[in-house]
């Protein structure tokens, strides 16, 4: 089920209401109607997969009880191993198996001789990459003991499979999310109408600007031999904004919907095409994967606690297994490396934590430098995003190098001025917003005609402007 | 939670206002005319009303016989254009219908069109039937491969549309599908809006499609309910008038139901569109542009005149 369909249109209301009809005090009752909702929300999607987060869950609440009566340590660290084996194990298989078997037969005949392993018909389970990096970090603070293990199943299961977030995350950590379904909700007006203006700035995001911006990305990513330079740099503007209208849509909706049923999630996008360098871009883009591998990988690893090379190695670690995160693919390991490579002199030159203010702070417009920096780093993600977007390697370097080529300067062969208008709109009202957690939280304080106005503006351009439904794009990570 | 309930629902209300506002100003959904079924059975419309086209760039209009269009200033020398939706062509101006163009062509001739969407070869001789009384010279009744077939109910019986039962030979009229529905969704624009642009079932309901019908086969030349479609084209013949009445066959009609007809003495004149580079039909609509109808008009002109 797809937050932008019509099923969903009628699904939220339906559980929402009954939700509220069992009331703040039933605890119990209401995580069983999350649980059972959240389990209808994927089961539309494809029911046989609802027994690998049953069995996921299974074993990290078993794996939780056992971490809290075991103080062995050789027993505790067994468990742990249990439950990273199981769920990197199911991720591994849906996800990486067929690529590392086409990369073992690529490098065989590489060194000339054959190898014959056949790949598999796998359906890759909808964000299995997210509730298995959720349930991960479950039994991680259990082992590190930051957490109480939970006896509460069904709350249990409600965690793992969380509705809102489900599929394309915010990726919660359990030390927030889990307490939540042990205590009272109380409905909040404000935190409910705060929820729902999220929701429909998330839509907004979705429906008009990434849906509108991915049939250009396509076009001229799909036809990328028959453009000039400037229409290439103009085709993965349009994958820009298409992933950020995407990815950060979803998570504005899903943040919304859950404090509909007074769930706070935490923040995963903080405004990231603002930031003034690629460090201040990490910290504001897909935060809960960014924290997630922070926490459970980089400072494991040692952080930045030891010398340079242990710095650069750590560096290209989490970049590269976060962009082996998004798919089996190639093209997103370069994305990873890319990034790692654009970030490294930062952190060498000790810089990479020189913008952590909001830019041009209490001002309308940024200064100049701000401008520049901003723009510089713009760029520089948007040559990572044709590794991100491309097909292979092979059609990522082949579009790199028609970018830099001297029909850079010529005139766009394509130009939607009302796409590119909507993204103008766009643009500005997340400026304008960005002192808030999102776009549009600050409209609050206008007055109620205005306000609901432009609310009314967003639903009409979201009607006039909704294009063929596309599906999440994060779904697929 | 009451506060926002009430807030939630003010909200919506105000929304529907303000949506029906925005989609009939911009005209985002087409007028559609009110039908009716006269003493004869023939499904038209309601006199004198008229609309806009989708998008707001030319008006339709029925006239005071209940046809779209414009009535000629004289009932002489009448040449009647019988057809369904690319006949009733509420997608294009006045002045880019059939009549319009043939009038251009053939000066000494008046033209009446008499379109609706839906009609099937059987009620478009139902309709020349009934429209005899203005004495046409010639009646010009343009028919796709869909229209024999629609007009078969041993074939697929069809509610809303009248077709002929070949067993024992008798017509049976259309009636009219979910009147106070439809009724409810054509005055409602944004209803109708959201109708056609999430249909329910994956299929819309729209007035301006033609109707698709199974028996369509995919390639011309092999014609699937052959003796039916023969039975058909033989009642037709036993039971009009065919002398004064052309078949003007679509661009890639049957070649086999167009051979049946010339042997059985029905005037043909086959419409061609192969030898044009430019496109006859919409983008995203089968209909006729205004180009194609004046090119229609002229293959036709030139057919009669011969």
């Amino acid at each position: 089920m797809f937050f932008n369909s019509i099923e969903f249109f009628i699904f939220l209301p339906i559980v929402f209401g009954l939700y509220w009809l069992i009331g703040g005090k039933n605890i119990k009752t209401q995580n069983l109607l999350v649980a059972t909702a959240s389990y209808v929300f994927y089961g539309w999607w494809d029911w046989r997969f609802l027994s690998l987060i049953l069995f996921s869950s299974l074993v990290d609440y078993s794996v939780g009880i056992a971490l809290g009566k075991n103080e062995k340590p050789t027993t505790r660290k067994t468990l742990l191993w249990i439950s990273i084996c199981v769920n990197l194990g199911f991720l591994g298989f849906f996800k990486y198996y067929n690529f590392f078997v086409d990369s073992l037969i690529n490098s065989f005949t590489f060194f000339g001789s054959e190898l014959s392993i056949n790949t598999l018909n796998i359906i890759l389970p909808v964000g299995i990459s997210f509730y298995t990096f959720q349930t991960l970090s479950y039994t991680i603070d259990v082992y590190n003991r930051k957490l109480e293990p939970t006896k509460d199943f069904v709350g249990f299961m409600a965690f793992v499979s969380f509705f809102p977030q489900l599929v394309a995350g915010p990726i919660e950590r359990a030390t927030n999310l889990l307490p939540q379904f042990s205590v009272e909700r109380k409905f909040d007006y404000r935190n409910a109408v705060d929820g729902l203006r999220q929701v429909l700035w998330g839509l907004f995001k979705k429906i008009v600007i990434a849906d509108n911006c991915a049939k250009y990305a396509n076009l001229i990513f799909n036809n990328h031999t028959d453009y000039n330079g400037s229409t290439l740099l103009l085709g993965a503007f349009f994958f820009a904004f298409q992933i950020y209208g995407d990815f950060s849509g979803y998570s504005d909706i899903a943040i919304g919907i859950s404090r509909l049923f007074g769930f706070n999630l935490k923040r995963n996008f903080a405004f990231p095409y603002f930031s003034r360098d690629i460090a201040e871009f990490w910290r504001r883009w897909h935060i809960s994967l960014s924290t997630w591998f922070r926490d459970y990988l980089y400072i494991p690893l040692g952080g930045s606690r030891g010398g340079t090379s242990m710095k650069v190695r750590n560096t290209f670690i989490i970049f590269i297994v976060s962009g082996f995160w998004h798919g089996a693919n190639w093209t997103f390991v370069i994305w990873g490396a890319l990034n790692a490579i654009y970030f490294l002199p930062l952190l060498l030159a000790n810089k990479n934590r020189v913008n952590t203010n909001l830019v041009a702070e209490g001002k309308y417009l940024p200064s100049i430098k701000e401008l520049g920096q901003m723009g510089f780093t713009f760029l520089l993600t948007l040559i990572a995003w044709v590794f991100f977007r491309a097909d292979n390697v092979t059609h990522a370097f082949s579009y790199l190098k028609g970018i830099f080529s001297e029909s850079l300067f010529s005139w766009v062969e394509i130009f939607p001025s009302t796409i590119l208008g909507l993204v103008f709109f766009f643009i500005i009202t997340e400026w304008l917003g960005r002192s808030g957690e999102y776009a549009i939280e600050k409209v609050d304080f206008i007055n109620r005609p205005i306000r609901w106005g432009f609310y009314l503006l967003l639903i009409i351009l979201m009607f006039a402007f909704t294009g063929e439904e596309q599906q999440f794009i994060y779904f697929q990570f | 939670m009451k506060k926002f309930l009430k807030n939630i629902i003010i909200f919506f209300l105000l929304a529907l206002i303000v949506g029906e506002i925005v989609v009939r100003v911009t005209h985002t959904m087409s007028d559609i005319p009110q039908r009716v079924i006269d003493e004869n059975g023939i499904q038209k419309y309601y006199p004198n009303q008229e609309g806009y086209w989708k998008g707001g760039d030319h008006k339709w209009s029925i006239n005071k016989l209940g046809w779209p269009g414009e009535l000629p200033n004289s009932y002489d020398n009448l040449i009647m254009i019988i057809g369904d939706s690319y006949i009733e062509n509420f997608m294009n101006p006045n002045d880019c219908h059939q009549s319009a163009f043939l009038k251009k062509n053939m000066k000494t001739f008046n033209f009446m069109e008499a379109g609706r969407s839906g009609v099937s070869l059987i009620e478009a001789m139902e309709i020349s039937k009934n429209l005899d009384s203005l004495k046409p010279v010639k009646t010009l009744v343009y028919v796709n491969n869909n229209d024999f077939y629609e007009s078969i109910r041993d074939i697929k019986p069809l509610q809303d549309i009248t077709q002929v039962n070949l067993k024992n030979g008798t017509i049976v009229y259309g009636k009219m599908k979910a009147p106070l529905f439809k009724k409810i969704l054509y005055n409602w624009k944004l209803l109708y809006y959201f109708y056609t642009r999430f249909p329910l079932n994956n299929q819309s309901e729209n007035a301006e499609a033609p109707i698709v019908n199974e028996a369509i086969e995919e390639n011309n030349d092999k014609l699937k309910s052959k003796s039916e479609v023969f039975d058909l084209i033989n009642y037709i013949k036993d039971n009009y008038s065919i002398k004064d009445k052309v078949f003007v066959f679509h661009p890639n009609s049957n070649t086999e139901i167009i051979k049946q007809c010339k042997n059985l003495g029905f005037n043909v004149i086959v419409l061609d569109s192969s030898k044009d580079d430019k496109k006859w039909v919409f983008d995203h609509d089968s209909h006729w542009t205004c180009y194609g109808h004046e090119q229609v008009a002229k293959q036709i002109s030139n057919a009669l005149l011969k």
